[in-house]
């Protein structure tokens, strides 16, 4: 199916040039634009100017993995106003497998080892880097994307009720959008919104706050328990939407 | 004239049809505003300065970006492209209407219908914020930076037309737009004043059309230019509606020569 999709990408060769070379210029404006703050202010909050790339190249890593996984989020509304869903349900494979991962992003691939550099680059910059806290770190990515998922569940769910899907998703990246900054410099109670309550803080600050070393234990704790009730909440929506869908476009 | 008044309250009655689609637009609107608007008010602390910005100039910059972004960049011709590639634009050429015309009809009722919630919306984002506001006093800067903006609508209008006519030549009409919007974004200005870009860059930036967007009017209404700089920024920008008015005429007309109706 992956490859399929990957096939269908590259149709247009023209189509998917364009939209790598306008994801890396958003990739490189952005991070103009951290050059200027940078060559300004010095520190932005408590962090320097490399902590911040740091972050942002984080937060591409959150955002293009799940992009590139569940790209078939995107397209779903289209399934379920078209009555496709329909046949999604009939299948020997779970819908919500189906409607998750049934398609991948391959255009996001560059986007993917852009972050990489940028991280092994910033973090080369920032030193004192240890293994425990590497480690740490990927596994606090690997719990900022079950996060991602849930997120991605509930916006399928919400599809499956109200047939919205492309503003709900968007919402969803636009408040992300808030953690290419470490969210800690926002004014309380906007910090305490985005760490707790809409987990952007958790997917993108706290993974990187654990990599300089300056995050509590407990916090780590927290991150898991918060991500955990996420997924659990988002797959019992899930089930719920589903058991509301009425399937009237088909 | 009244066909056209008839567009732009057809616009308005598709947008209060999906209301739900309009509302979750707006929340995107104010959320990408609210992003950029905390984000400098942690970078710049109340007696803090960035460039030739205070707190107070560079949020009122931030705000009114938000709402001349309302005015100019909300737009409904970015429809161009698909009317071209799925050969819907037979429709209206057999029609006694002007092709850009009904375009630019659709963009005023999409504008109109943008700015009175983002007039609703800002007023509330100022009681809850209380934002430092700069509230510019002289009528020389207010009718200048109207002018800018007035200006702007026809530069933005014709840019973003012109974008459209590539599906004369290719199916692929989002890939163009999509770093379309890309460019828009970084550099009209909606994001941060241009004018902290290195010195270098920022001359450049000075004769490219983006520039008299958004960051110009806003330079202008917050009193930051001279006014032989504010003429030769209008004449730049005008000159700039009359180029891109002559290309998209230009490639118009080929486009046309072209055109098979592919779809119909």
């Amino acid at each position: 199916m992956t490859a399929k999709v990957t096939q269908t990408a590259f149709v247009s060769r023209f189509g998917a040039a364009i939209f790598i070379i306008g994801k890396i210029l958003r990739f490189a404006f952005f991070l103009m634009f951290l050059l200027i703050l940078g060559s300004k202010t010095h520190r932005v909050a408590d962090y320097s100017i490399f902590q911040i790339i740091f972050v942002f190249a984080t937060f591409n890593i959150v955002d293009t993995t799940s992009q590139f996984f569940l790209r078939e989020v995107y397209r779903f509304r289209y399934y379920v106003v078209s009555g496709e869903f329909d046949y999604f349900l009939t299948k020997p494979l779970s819908p919500l497998i189906r409607s998750l991962f049934g398609g991948s992003d391959i255009l996001d691939l560059p986007i993917l080892l852009l972050s990489v550099v940028f991280i092994v680059y910033s973090a080369s910059q920032i030193g004192n880097i240890s293994s425990p806290f590497v480690f740490l770190y990927i596994a606090l990515l690997i719990n900022a994307l079950a996060i991602a998922l849930a997120m991605h569940i509930l916006v399928l769910g919400i599809g499956v009720m109200t047939t919205e899907i492309d503003h709900t998703i968007m919402i969803y990246r636009d408040i992300t959008q808030m953690g290419r900054l470490p969210v800690d410099i926002y004014r309380e109670p906007l910090s305490w919104i985005l760490t707790f309550i809409i987990p952007v803080g958790i997917m993108i600050t706290i993974p990187a706050k654990s990599f300089f070393g300056i995050l509590s234990p407990q916090l780590v704790v927290l991150s898991l328990f918060i991500s955990a009730i996420f997924l659990i909440a988002s797959i019992r929506f899930w089930h719920f939407a589903l058991k509301n869908y009425t399937s009237v476009s088909s | 004239m009244k066909k056209y008044i008839l567009i732009i309250k057809n616009v308005w009655s598709e947008m209060t049809t999906y209301r739900l689609n309009f509302a979750l637009w707006r929340l995107r609107v104010n959320l990408q505003l609210l992003t950029m608007y905390f984000l400098w008010l942690a970078i710049i602390p109340t007696s803090g300065q960035f460039g030739s910005y205070n707190q107070s100039l560079m949020l009122t910059y931030i705000l009114g970006g938000a709402l001349l972004s309302t005015v100019i960049i909300s737009s409904r011709s970015y429809g161009v492209g698909d009317h071209i590639t799925q050969g819907d634009l037979s429709n209206y050429l057999i029609r006694p209407i002007n092709y850009f015309a009904f375009w630019f009809a659709q963009d005023l009722g999409d504008k109109a219908m943008n700015i009175s919630f983002a007039i609703f919306e800002l007023t509330a984002l100022f009681l809850i914020l209380k934002p430092p506001f700069f509230i510019q006093t002289d009528p020389t800067f207010l009718i200048l930076a109207a002018i800018c903006a007035f200006v702007a609508v026809f530069l933005y209008f014709f840019l973003n037309f012109l974008i459209g006519l590539v599906g004369f030549w290719s199916p692929e009409v989002w890939a163009p737009r999509f770093i379309f919007i890309i460019l828009i974004t970084f550099f009209a200005g909606g994001l941060f004043p241009l004018d902290i870009l290195p010195a270098p860059l920022y001359e450049i930036f000075k004769y490219l059309p983006f520039t008299y967007l958004i960051y110009f009017p806003l330079k202008v209404y917050l009193g930051q230019l001279y006014l032989q700089q504010i003429l030769q920024g209008i004449a730049t920008a005008a000159i700039w509606v009359l180029i891109l008015y002559l290309i998209v005429k230009f490639v118009w007309n080929r486009g046309l020569k072209l055109y098979t109706a592919y779809g119909r």
